[in-house]
């Protein structure tokens, strides 16, 4: 265990490993390019050392090995496209064997503080996460670090985007890997609601000339909603950034919950009821009890109307006052068995043709996180190709409207004001 | 044949004995262990958000002092109460209507035991189909004119009277107690019920006064094990219950993995609370069945 490095330790710890393991590690490494079962440097040595190797080092370390990436796994395009393309493609070019494991952020943390309690192994090589499940395995030390900006592949990231280089404004501090990137849209059917509103105003102009037609849900994309409302309503996001600021969320929260008092006796159920998570939504968007649904990805309209799920004239709507754009990554566990393999995929899963593939409305339509100008050429064209899609929202719209997260404590703070004053009133 | 030795009999009696301890230590011990955990979280000494600050009451005064988590267990007491009473209700129907060995029985007991098998998310989600604002019965009811869309048709799914989750888990309740019932009636039924016959006792007083009774007392243990269940149960709820009051299993489950690491403590004092309701449930059970056993004289 005493290798094992946590964000404590950082790269100046990682760089006192002695140069005997260093060159252990290579040696072995260099015997394992002809094959070898089982390797005990590689299960020794953790990412922030292996990030001091040559890249071909830790590929040569991950041959061969299994790998399990814990992640969510509640929509069949995402688990297609990993079970399919990148499964395929880690075992063909590295031999490296992929186990998809469904495991959502809060659960992780949970699992990993109670590993951490018995000092078990981990059943985790890689997580997939952001936001406040970030925010909470670093204030408990159970991810692996710095190791995300020595990928080969993170040379391409788009490094001036503070949308994809900070995540809810937290510094990655190479203990995460940008893998995804989405942006919070409305989603309206254009036969029914053929001229949907723009703004947060015509929102509740709206919602009060159609009672019981619109609903938010409880979980991680309604208070992505609630957080839109507390920027539009509360004086821009420029007065949330730069960390958690008592005063700008009193300010906020209260506004919003003022915008609720007022229009949540129309909403569905008049305000009583809520769904519980966003799929309960889609569903009752599609089945005409709502004229409005909501998702963190702008292509979830498109990709869930290919599925059958929402309807064929379902279509991504953008407030004017803007929408959140986040982005979504992948960190290595704190007792990951097995980084060198993790660090592998993280790079193969930020590669262009990874991010390509991704990418396709027939995919997933989830955003790259690569600067796609300074790609070469030929990747740049199918890039841009991509946005072709009629139905899809045009880039440059989504570019201007897009603002950024802010610190976790108002997504948490929010929520909790939601639940006990608007789910419960009087709570 | 020859009769099995002294030695043989202890053997197999020792035999038993140890599968016996072995099955309990096996089922218990999780418990226990989730027991032991949780009371060690609740006292903040383990799980996420911990803080390292020492055992403290904190958490159970904090979160028992919420009116949302006392009503919450109202209304999952509410729910698991009227299903297990329906279900118990139907599937003493059931065993008394069919409990004979004609075609006609047979067929009715297989069509109540059909439920058996279905899990209760399938259930759950079968309940959202057929009952929602959208379901079946309101497509139906859109097409005879009877309603001019799903506003018009009462909300019975996500409400906050719970009839929907209480349809969906007596369904799937009923059969697992109709198959109790029957093999109740068949083993302890039948001879008692003659005798009574035999002392000059009326079909309606036979059923009043010996089938009930017997099926009362074989069923109770079934039904507060289906009461215990369905009182921590959280697929089915998920799906149909509302978002206020919030039934205890999904309050647990919320908070369990709350955005917030300091309030998912929290849960661990939910866990404990949803035990202790199951702990009175059966304490109860025990206390009716010693009250009757006393009255009874057996």
């Amino acid at each position: 265990m005493g290798l094992l490095n946590t964000r404590s330790r950082g790269k100046g710890s990682a760089l006192r490993v002695g140069v005997a393991r260093i060159f252990f590690a290579l040696a072995a490494a260099s015997l394992c390019a002809w094959g070898c079962e089982r390797d005990p440097v590689r299960e020794t040595l953790n990412a922030p050392e292996l990030a001091l190797l040559p890249w071909d080092s830790v590929v040569a370390l991950a041959r061969g090995t299994e790998l399990t990436w814990r992640m969510w796994r509640g929509d069949p395009a995402i688990n297609a496209y990993v079970d399919g393309w990148v499964a395929k493609t880690l075992k063909e070019r590295y031999d490296v064997r992929l186990l998809a494991v469904e495991g959502r952020g809060p659960e992780l943390v949970n699992q990993f503080v109670v590993e951490r309690e018995a000092r078990a192994k981990g059943g985790a090589d890689l997580v997939w996460i952001n936001g406040e499940t970030f925010h909470n395995l670093m204030a408990e030390e159970l991810l692996q670090g710095p190791w995300a900006g020595t990928l080969p592949s993170a040379a391409l990231l788009d490094s001036a985007s503070a949308i994809v280089m900070t995540d809810f404004e937290q510094d990655l501090q190479g203990f995460e890997s940008p893998w995804g990137r989405v942006q919070f849209a409305l989603i309206y059917d254009t036969i029914r609601t053929p001229n949907p509103p723009r703004t947060v105003e015509e929102l509740g102009n709206w919602i009060k000339a159609h009672p019981g037609r619109f609903t938010h849900d409880q979980s991680f994309t309604g208070v992505t909603f609630l957080k839109v409302l507390m920027y539009a309503l509360g004086g821009g996001v420029d007065r949330f950034e730069g960390g958690f600021h008592q005063e700008a969320y009193d300010h906020g929260s209260e506004a919003v919950l003022a915008w609720l008092r007022a229009h949540s006796g129309w909403f569905w159920r008049e305000g009583r009821e809520y769904p519980s998570d966003v799929a309960e939504l889609h569903r009752l968007f599609a089945n005409n009890e709502v004229d409005f649904s909501m998702s963190n990805n702008e292509s979830e309209a498109v990709t869930k109307s290919r599925q059958g799920v929402l309807p064929s004239t379902a279509r991504p709507l953008l407030l004017k006052n803007g929408t959140i754009a986040n982005a979504h990554y992948v960190g290595i566990p704190f007792n990951a068995p097995n980084p060198a393999g993790a660090m592998v995929l993280a790079n193969l899963l930020l590669s262009p043709e990874a991010q390509l593939e991704k990418e396709r409305p027939d995919v997933w339509g989830d955003g790259t996180v690569l600067d796609i100008g300074a790609l070469p050429p030929g990747w740049k064209t199918q890039f841009e190709a991509l946005g072709a899609d009629s139905r899809a929202l045009p880039k440059d719209s989504l570019t201007r409207y897009a603002l950024p997260e802010v610190a976790p404590e108002y997504h948490e703070r929010l929520s909790e004001a939601w639940r006990r004053t608007v789910r419960r009133p009087g709570g | 044949m020859s009769r099995p030795s002294e030695g043989g009999v202890r053997r197999s009696k020792e035999g038993s004995t140890l599968a016996g301890v072995f099955a309990v230590v096996v089922l218990a011990s999780p418990v226990v262990l989730g027991i032991g955990y949780s009371a060690l979280g609740a006292l903040g000494l383990a799980g996420p958000g911990t803080g390292g600050t020492g055992p403290s009451l904190d958490r159970f005064s904090q979160v028992l002092g919420e009116p949302a988590v006392w009503e919450g267990t109202l209304w999952t007491l509410w729910v698991a109460g009227a299903s297990t009473v329906l279900a118990t209700v139907g599937a003493a129907g059931v065993a008394v209507a069919f409990r004979g060995v004609g075609w006609r029985n047979r067929l009715g007991r297989s069509l109540a035991f059909l439920p058996l098998p279905v899990p209760h998310l399938a259930a759950g989600v079968g309940a959202l189909l057929i009952l929602g604002q959208s379901g079946l019965l309101s497509r139906i009811a859109y097409y005879l004119g009877w309603i001019g869309g799903p506003a018009d048709m009462p909300a019975v799914v996500l409400d906050p009277a719970g009839i929907g989750l209480i349809i969906a888990l007596t369904w799937k309740e009923l059969p697992f107690l109709a198959l109790v019932g029957v093999s109740i009636l068949e083993t302890r039924g039948e001879a008692l019920e003659e005798t009574a016959r035999g002392l000059g006792s009326g079909p309606g007083s036979t059923l009043l006064r010996v089938t009930w009774p017997v099926l009362w007392r074989g069923m109770l243990p079934a039904a507060v094990a289906v009461f215990t269940f369905v009182a921590g149960s959280y697929e089915a709820a998920v799906l149909l219950a509302p978002s206020d009051p919030l039934a205890l299993p999904l309050l647990t489950w919320e908070r369990y993995t709350d955005a917030s690491l300091t309030r998912r403590g929290d849960a661990y004092v939910l866990a404990l609370l949803g035990l202790m309701l199951a702990v009175v449930a059966v304490a109860v059970h025990e206390w009716v069945r010693t009250g009757e056993q006393g009255r009874t004289g057996s």
